[in-house]
Formats: C-alpha cells, structure tokens, sequence
C-alpha cells in the first residue's frame, strides 16, 4: 500500500514538473535536483532499507491533531481570538545560525521563510503590527519598530544577514518586553523566537525574566532549530505560548505559518473591547504633501488621517501625530474569515475505510485533501451553500 | 484498579497498568507461591517499587491464614522515603476499597541521625556521635543515676516513650521517616525506640540493606522477624559488593595507635572500678563463666552491635577462661595490638589465609583461634562492665575486635592482605592489612536460610545468571522484562572510531596515546554543539579522568567546550561534589547548558539521578574495568575460580558491564524522558562485551549503531533529538499497547507475557 502511495505521489511531481516546465531555463530532471534536494528526503527504515517517500500519513495525523485540538477546544468554550497583534519575531543570529544542516544555512532558511511568514501575518491580520528583533554577539537588536508594512521588514532583515557570537535569550526578551509594554492593553502582545543556538548565555536570571513576562500577559512562543531546549520550554508553557522543532525545512515553514492565525486571547483580556479607528481617504494624485513617517515630501499616494489631517504613506498603522489606528475597509473586510471561519469538520470514522470527516452542520463528508482545501482557501462549506442555494429558490417560488 | 492474578485479587492504585508491571506481578507470585527466592530485572521508569508493593500487600490480603511479612531493603534514605510514600498512596486506594481489613502497620527504620528528635543529640556531625550522644542519655546506668540525681540529662523523649511502656505502640498505618518523627514529637515519644520496637509487629519494614545483610547489626535488628517474610533487596546489581563490605575489615596506622589510647583508658577505668566497685568486675565474670547467652537479659539500650560471627554455639559455649578477667582481656588485646604492629612494618606485600595467620599470631603472641572468636563479644561485655557511653571513641578497638572475630571465625572465603604503600603512591608509606571477604554468599545466606522468600531486584542484573552463582542460593523465577515504549527514546550507540577514523579505547595500552585523546575531545566538543541542557560523562577512574581533563586543557579543547556549555567536575570531595551538581542542575534549568564529569563506581555513578534535561546524553569513556592489580581482586578473583567455577575474564567483564550499564541508566528514569547514550569504546563492539548489557538497552541498540565513528554519531544524534522534540501520543496510539485499563488486563492471556520476557 505504501509503495502505491509512493508512485502516485512521484506521478504527481512529475504531473508538476510538465506543468512549470515552461517557464524554468533548467531541464526538468536538473531542477528536481536543484531545488527539491529529493534526495535529503530520502530515509532508512530500522533494517537500513530505504523508506518510501510517504509523508502523507504524517500530514494526516498532524492534520487530525488539530482538528482535534480545535474541536475539543470548541466544545468547551467559544474561544476569542485576539484581532489586533504586536508580534515580534525574534531571530536568533549567534554562531549556532551559521551551521549547515539546513541549506545553505539555518539563516538563510529562517530568512526566507520569515519573509513568507510576514507575508501571510498581514494578510491573515490586517490590523496588527509586527516588528523584528536579532540576536548576535549576546545582545539583542532591535531591527525595525513595529510597524504594518511588510516590505520595510523584510528590506530590513535581508540587509542583515550575518552571525556571529552567543545568543541570549533574555537580553532579547527584556529588549521585547519594553518595547511591548507601551503597546495599549486591547492589543495582544506576541512574541516569536526563531532559535537556533542551544544554549543561552545571560547576564542575569531569565527565570526572573520569564515571570516578568508572563505578568505583562506577553506570549512567547519558540520555534527551535535543533533540539528540544528545557528553557524554551519553561518560557512558553509559563507565558501560553506553543514551543516546537522543526524537523526539516518543509517542517519549519509549516511550524512558522501556523502562528500567522490569531492565537485564542488569554483568558484575561478577553473582554469586549471599543477601539477607536479611523479610515483614512487617500489623497488625490497630483497632491503634494510632507509624510509623517518618512518626514520627506511625497507626490500623489499616501493617506489623510481623518483626526489631524496629517500624511501617512502606509495603511494600516498607527497616526504618528495623533494615535489614532488607521485603517482601510478592506482590511476590516478582510478580518471576519479569520476570527468566525467557517464550521468545524470533526473526524468522523464512519463506516468506509478512508480518512474523512463531517460536517457537523449539512452532514456532508469530505475527505481530507478537500476539507483542508475548505479551511484554508474557501473559508466555507460547499455543503451548507448548496442546501442555501436549493433552499432560497423554494422561498422565492412561495 | 483491581483485577486477578490467578488466585490472588491484587489492587493496584492507578487507572492504568504497564505491561511488563503485569508480568513482573504474575513472576513475583509464582515465586511466593513456590516459596522460593526469585531475581527480577526490570528497567528503572517502569514502576516497580509500586509492583511490587501492591503484589504482596494484595497477596497478603487474599491469604489472610497465612500472612506474610514484607521486609523491603533499600540503598538509601531517600529510596526509603520513596518507597514509603508509594506505599502510602496504595494503603489509601487499598483502604477506601477494601475497608479496614486492608489495615497495615508499615514503618520505616534507620540509624539515630535520621529519626531522633532531640535537639542536643542531632547537634553532633555524624551518625557515630549521634549514636554516642544517644546512649549518653538513655543508658540504663546513666538513668539509674538520673534517678537518684535529678540534675543529670537525660532524653526527655526516651523517659517519655519508658514511662508509656506497652502502651507505646504505633497505630496501623504506613510511617516514613517523617511521619515518625513528627509523631513522636507529638506524643513525646522517642521515634527510634518506638520504630525499633514496631518493626516486629509490622506489616512492612522499610530499611537499609545493612539492617539484614551486616551480621553486626542484623543481629539485634532483625533477630525477631518470622520466617514467614518477605524480603526485597532493590536495586541490588550491587549486593555482592554490600555483602563483602559486611565482612570486611581494614587496619592502618591510625586504627591501632587509637586501639592503644582505647586500651590505656580502659585500664583506668578497670583500676577505678577495682578501688570503688570491684564486686562489679566481679559480677560479669560470673556471667561470663555462665556463658554469653545470658546477654540477652539486659535491658536493651544497652544492646548494640552484636557478635559478627554467625554460628550459633558461639552463644552457647562459655568464654575461654584465659580472658575471663579483665585485665586479662586488656593483655590479650594488648598482645594483638603489638602482633599487628609488627605486621605492619613490612617492606613487602604479604598475603595469607585466615589459617596461617591465627597460627602465626598463635605461635607470635600466644592467642589461640578460640580466645579471638570471643574478642568482639567480651570487649562489648567489658564496656557495659564500665560503663561506657562514648563508643564512638572507642571505634578503633572494636574494629580490632571485629577484625579478630571474623579471623577466628571462618576459615575459608577470607584472605589477609599486607600492602605497605599505595601501589599508586610507591613513595608514601601507608601501610595498611586488609581482611577481605572473596565470598558474598557468606554474608546473604543467614537472610536465604531464614526467610522465605527472598526477591532480588534491580534496573541492571545481566546477565541475570551470574547473580546466582555469586551469592550461591537457587532461585525458583528469574526473569529479565524489556520496557515497553510508545516511542523509541532511547539511544544507545557504540563508538569505536573517532573523527579520523583511528580506534578509541581506554584499553591500558591506548589511554595515553595522544590521538585517542583528541578523538574523545572532538567527540565531547562535537556532541555538545549539538545535544541541549545537560550532558554527562563517566571515566573509568578518577586519575584518568584528571589525566585527560588535563591534556584537553592543554591543548584547547576545553576552551573551546566551554563557548557551548560550563564543565563541572565529579572529585572525591563529597562537599564540593554537592556543589558542583547543584551548580550543573542550575545552568541546565537556566538554559545555559553543562557538562559533568563523573567517575564509574563514584558517588555520582550510584545515587544521582540525571533525567530529563539534566541529561540528554550520557557518554560512557571506555570500559569501566575494576583496578587489576589489586591485591584483594586479584584474591577474590582466585576464590571465585576455585569455588564457584566463574572464570576471571567473565566476572570482571561482567563487573564492568554493570557499572557501564548502570551509569547509562541515570540518564532515563520515566518513559516519558528520553536520552541518547554513547559507549566509547571500540571494546563494547565486541559481542561478549555487548551481550552482558541489560536487555531493555540491547533492545534499542541497532546493528547500524554498532560501529561507529565520531561524525555518524553526530548524524543520528541529531536527528534523534529532532525526533524526539516532536509532540507524541502518550498513550501510544499504533501498534502495541503500553498502558492497560482494568478490561484489558482481565482480556489478557499469556500471549503478552511471553512476549515481555526474555
């Protein structure tokens, strides 16, 4: 069963390769061993034969997991989702960052899957803000400010791209910790580290430290690079957050944009909260003005802040003249997805033999190609939209 | 939960079982049934103290005509408190399901440190002045005197726990050390007295293996205890060194200058009394030509340490005349004093049998075997004679006693060794003669003869057939279980090759070969670039240990350790030893990482756990081979080829094993934990090497982990730990089973139990 699996899922890359064929200036079969490195997939089983690249039940029970972890949590309580994050991504760029067991380096990989997670971070919270923080030679560095702009991140962070040294886990979070104290209290304060040492080197007590944290209600979350780590671990069980190790790359990309949705508020922030916003009109073309963040005069683009009329160039952010949360409609049309979804599929075995689940609602099944394709693209069930459909047209009729 | 092993209704606290558990549980029954005496191996982390505790209290409750006693033996306090604890959680589950049938009474013993409550006694640093201090205030003569003259001390909690009298006894439940002392600061009882005194009447006696095993102590310790019993040595992979221990004796320079101070004082003592009291003198030497069985009849603090030699007409003979008196006595002893002396001043190291040695101090200083049998017994008749409290000044003359006694005793089994020197430090004159035992049967076959079953049981027993031939007994089960596991989370490698593909070895020809050196360094240096938190590394001794700690300091390799993870250092400092784990523990929970370096046979090696993060890896330098050429190996090797037909190479190899075995398992003590081990040493590759490993680690060890070198280890290291970062199912959700409910176990046939054993 496995090797049929195996072959069906090499047909499939080759299916790909046709299609992309045309545009690569490498042969097919080059670029397979260029980009894909098949070959670092490969694996022995316990007699030293080779195992068929079957990565499939892996995903499912990954998949399964959460789904699991996601109903038992709906069933519990309705959860609320934090909207508007201050997340700050940690990159750890000390010694252990130059090593080669990702290629070409761990920093490298961090970097461009930084550079996806950012990506996905706006798209999937239009209101919140992001800055960046590296570790090196034990200090930690403040990169950019936190801000909504994903290109001045990751200009930032490419530019940046060297290691040396010990890392400190704890100048970082003291560094983190001022910075989001500031952050007003309907804001969720986040931390991501992305860890490749194995080891922290401190000045003072980071146990002293974690508790500082977690009474400023600051999740922490850690992606390790290597190896389980005991401090990571105490961090994020202490401040709520989720501590994983990434296996591969492919892994690590997986474990980065899982934290791109918004995280269920901590208990004690999650009450209904006014926030004041404003929406901005974008200023006409030809118009001329000095904008507030870059302090240079810019030609036509940017946006008017409704309260002190001063220039931004950005949407959304934060009115440097006045406070105010500026934001665009789009933005706010874009949240409801994330927060409501669509509704939960459990697993349901049923009585035929391949992995599907339900919906709870229109009993219909699907399996779990399609389920995880109507979670993470389609944000709603074909199934309840049919029945809407087939119902709406009896009400016209009466 | 509650379910049937065969006849037997055992109740067991949790919700859920191991598998093994089961089949330890089903091994350890058949061997009550049998009556016999039984050797159970099973990994440490799979709950066997709780097995085993619930398997005999249910087996108890379901022959209620035919109870047993449990007499469970542990190395340490701790263990004890342990154990104690454990017990108390399934004497709870029992009661709420049982009702107050399942009532037991069980207590925990130990010396006088650990359960007095007096202040003024716990003032003194060790467990001898403890002991002393005691007996200053609760001899019966020190009483008599408090009687008459108020102003004397005496223990207020002893009086107390006196006065109550039968009345003093502790109700049915299960005591740790704690607990005892915390009752009797509440009734004003002494807990060491009233321990003592329940360990008779109860269910289940928890205490140090020296209770049963040292013939000094076990006499009047365990002299009471019924036939009927049980008793359970845990963690006893090292219960032949415990036996000879026992029996041992060594005399240095020290030992009889301090035997002479003894010597003078008592003379005073004897002509004080001969001008004030001579009708005392008087009254013991009646006694004695009555016979030493008499002893009996003194009130019991005034009991201690009894006669070390075990034959009973020992008791019944009458003592030899010649040292009836005395200042008699104090002759012989003086005679024996010299005659040693005399040894001790040899150039050359001697070695001779029990025989010719009593035939010699016989013909040197006139003292026949018979007068040195008696030696411990009449010097013990002499200090209640006078009166003394301060025996733990008097410890230097009791180990000449001691060391007579087991001289006159036994013939076979025992040799005298002379060194003059330290074969280490040839320019240092330390002379010391050494009486040791060759056999540990002599020592653990009064605890075979008298009990009914006795369990031996330890995380490493392999292999499992040696143990029988050592202490010379016949066990009706003896089984090895395997651990089950949800994941693979142990590691185990063989590392023969270093980074340049050269053999590594601590074979004695290598071990100062520079490239061997510099391989174990790259080694170390490689593996804490890569493995978190905590790793801990066993040498084979501490001279090599300093040895190549230095040459890595020289040429660099330290340093460069140290940008990873600080280094600590195991020395023979119990102090500073404390403080550099307790140094490690804390840069392993701050993240900052460590490495500690340990000896084989140490401390470390022993007693000290190293779970979780405290230990992600445990590399194993070399071979833990014992000191060759030593003096009392080698005699010991030569009684074991003699009698019981164990060639050199296969006790000694075994004997490395063990340690080697034993050093690796601190690293895992739950199934939840895991940890990669590293044997170092192109000499485990060997099959009659490997094969002597326990199972549960054999299990694991793959063939491609056989042979490898310094950067393949690295490889599998790292995706180990990688692997193992990853959430996973406790329960173990494929596959097999790892923890069973109630329904499964009454499901379960005998398919699974064939399947744990080995």
């Amino acid at each position: 069963m496995n090797n049929g699996n195996g072959r069906r899922l090499n047909g499939e890359t080759e299916e790909d390769d046709d299609d992309e064929g045309s545009e690569g200036d490498l042969d097919a079969w080059e670029r397979t061993y260029a980009d894909e490195r098949s070959w670092e997939s490969l694996q022995e089983d316990e007699s030293g034969l080779l195992r068929p690249m079957d990565n499939k039940t892996l995903y499912h029970a990954q998949y399964r997991r959460r789904i699991r972890s996601l109903s038992s949590q709906a069933t519990t309580s309705r959860i609320q989702k934090g909207l508007i994050r201050y997340l700050y991504i940690v990159v750890d760029l000390s010694r252990a960052a130059a090593e080669m067991d990702y290629r070409p380096s761990r920093m490298a990989v961090v970097a461009k899957h930084v550079e996806a997670f950012i990506r996905e971070f706006f798209d999937q919270n239009p209101l919140s803000q992001l800055g960046l923080v590296t570790i090196k030679d034990g200090i930690a560095h403040c990169l950019t400010d936190l801000g909504g702009s994903p290109e001045s991140h990751v200009k930032a962070l490419m530019g940046k791209l060297e290691c040396s040294g010990e890392s400190s886990l704890q100048n970082a979070l003291d560094l983190v910790h001022g910075y989001l104290n500031q952050v007003p209290s309907y804001g969720h304060r986040e931390v991501l580290i992305l860890y490749s040492a194995l080891s922290t080197c401190d000045p003072g007590d980071i146990l002293e430290t974690i508790q500082k944290c977690k009474k400023s209600k600051m999740r922490c979350s850690v992606i390790g690079l290597s190896a389980e780590i005991f401090i990571c671990k105490h961090l994020c069980q202490e401040t709520g957050g989720s501590y994983s190790v990434a296996m591969d790359e492919s892994h690590f990309k997986e474990l980065i944009l899982e934290h791109a949705p918004p995280p269920p508020a901590i208990a004690e922030f999650a009450i209904a909260n006014l926030i004041k916003m404003g929406f901005p009109q974008r200023a006409a073309e030809s118009s001329i003005a000095i904008c507030s963040c870059h302090k240079e005069a810019k030609v036509g683009g940017g946006y008017t802040c409704p309260r002190c009329k001063a220039r931004v160039c950005e949407l959304p952010t934060e009115c440097r003249i006045c406070g105010l949360t500026l934001i665009s409609s789009p933005h706010l049309a874009r949240l409801p997805r994330s927060c409501f979804g669509c509704q939960q599929s459990l697993p349901n075995p049923g009585n035929k033999p391949s992995l599907r689940v339900a919906c709870p609602k229109c009993k219909q099944h699907f399996c779990l190609d399609c389920d995880i394709y109507i979670h993470e693209s389609l944000h709603n069930c074909p199934g309840c939209e049919s029945f809407r459909h087939l119902k709406s047209p009896i009400a016209t009729e009466e | 939960m509650k379910f049937q092993i065969e006849d037997v209704t055992v109740y067991f606290p949790y919700d859920h079982i191991y598998p093994e558990q089961y089949a330890y549980m089903v091994e350890l029954k058949r061997a009550l049934d049998a009556r016999g005496h039984c050797l159970l191996e099973m990994p440490t982390g799979t709950g066997k103290t709780i097995a085993l505790l619930s398997l005999i209290t249910s087996y108890t409750l379901s022959k209620p005509n035919n109870p047993v006693k449990l007499i469970y033996c542990t190395r340490t306090v701790h263990e004890m408190e342990k154990t104690l604890a454990e017990l108390k959680l399934l004497h709870a589950y029992q009661t709420t399901h049982i009702g107050d049938r399942a009532r037991i009474l069980a207590v925990g013993l130990s010396s006088r440190k650990n359960l007095c409550v007096n202040s003024r006694v716990l003032a003194a640093e060790n467990r001898d002045s403890v002991d002393a201090s005691c007996r200053r205030l609760t001899a019966s003569w020190v009483r008599a005197a408090a009687a008459a003259n108020p102003n004397l001390p005496t223990c207020e909690f002893f009086e107390e726990y006196e006065k109550a009298g039968s009345n003093a006894v502790l109700p049915p439940g299960v005591y740790t050390l704690q607990d005892l002392r915390a009752y009797g600061k509440e009734k004003g009882w002494c807990p060491y007295f009233l321990a003592r005194h329940m360990v008779q009447f109860a269910n289940v006696v928890v205490y140090s293996y020296q209770y049963l095993l040292d013939p000094k102590v076990a006499g009047y310790i365990s002299k009471e205890m019924q036939k009927e019993s049980v008793v359970v040595f845990d963690e006893a992979h090292n219960i032949d060194n415990v036996c000879i221990e026992a029996l041992s004796v060594s005399v240095r320079r020290q030992t009889l200058e301090g035997a002479r101070r003894n010597l003078n004082k008592m003379r005073q003592e004897i002509e004080k009394f001969k001008a004030t009291d001579a009708g005392r003198l008087r009254a013991e030497y009646n006694r004695l030509v009555e016979g030493l069985a008499q002893r009996g009849n003194l009130p019991f603090t005034d009991n201690w340490l009894s006669n070390p030699a075990l034959p009973d007409d020992i008791l019944k003979e009458a003592v030899p005349g010649n040292i009836r008196r005395a200042e008699h006595f104090l002759h012989v002893l003086r005679r024996l004093v010299q005659y040693l002396e005399g040894r001790l001043e040899t150039d050359n190291v001697e070695k001779e049998g029990p025989v010719g040695f009593v035939a010699s101090i016989n013909t040197h200083a006139g003292i026949d075997q018979k007068t040195l049998k008696f030696c411990y017994d009449r010097l013990h008749s002499l200090m209640l004679t006078l009166e003394i409290t301060d025996t733990d000044e008097f410890l230097h003359i009791q180990t000449i006693c001691d060391f007579a006694t087991l001289v006159g005793t036994y013939t076979r089994g025992f040799s005298i060794i002379i060194e003059p020197f330290d074969e280490r430090m040839p320019h240092i004159p330390d002379p010391v003669l050494q009486l040791s035992c060759h056999d540990a049967s002599l020592a653990i076959k009064p605890v075979f003869d008298r009990f009914q079953s006795v369990v031996i049981t330890s995380g490493t027993l392999s292999p499992i057939d040696l143990y029988p031939r050592l202490l010379n007994f016949h066990p009706v089960v003896s089984r090895s279980f395997t651990m089950s596991l949800t994941r693979d989370c142990i590691c185990p490698m063989v590392l023969t090759r270093g980074s340049d593909q050269l053999p590594v070895s601590t074979k004695f020809d290598m071990r100062s070969d520079l490239g061997v050196v510099r391989n174990y360094g790259r080694l170390l240096l490689e593996m804490a670039s890569v493995v978190p938190d905590g790793i801990v590394c066993f040498f084979v001794s501490y001279s090599y240990m300093d040895g190549i700690v230095n040459s890595w300091n020289e040429n660099g390799i330290l340093k460069e350790i140290m940008q990873h993870k600080l280094v600590f250092i195991e020395t023979q400092d119990v102090v500073e030893t404390t403080l550099a784990l307790d140094n490690y523990r804390k840069a392993c929970d701050c993240g900052r990482g460590a490495i500690f370096f340990s000896v084989a046979r140490g401390k470390v090696a022993e007693g000290i756990d190293f779970d979780r993060h405290y230990g992600r890896l445990v590399i194993m330098f070399g071979v833990p081979f014992q000191y060759t050429l030593s003096k009392i190996l080698l005699a010991r090797l030569e009684y074991l080829r003699d009698t019981f037909q164990i060639k050199e190479g296969d006790f000694l190899t075994f004997d490395a094993l063990r340690q080697a075995a034993q050093c690796v398992g601190r690293v895992i003590r739950s199934k939840a934990d895991y940890g990669m081990m590293i044997f170092a040493d192109k000499r485990y590759s060997r099959h009659d090497k490997r094969s002597k490993l326990p199972g549960w680690i054999l299990s694991h060890l793959r063939d491609a982990h056989l042979n490898l070198s310094t950067d393949m280890a690295l490889h599998i290291a790292r995706e180990f730990l990688r692997k193992m970062a990853q959430p996973y199912d406790k329960a173990g959700g494929s596959g097999r089973k790892t923890l069973l409910s109630q329904e499964d176990v009454e499901k379960m046939s005998d398919g699974i139990l064939n399947e744990m054993q080995y």
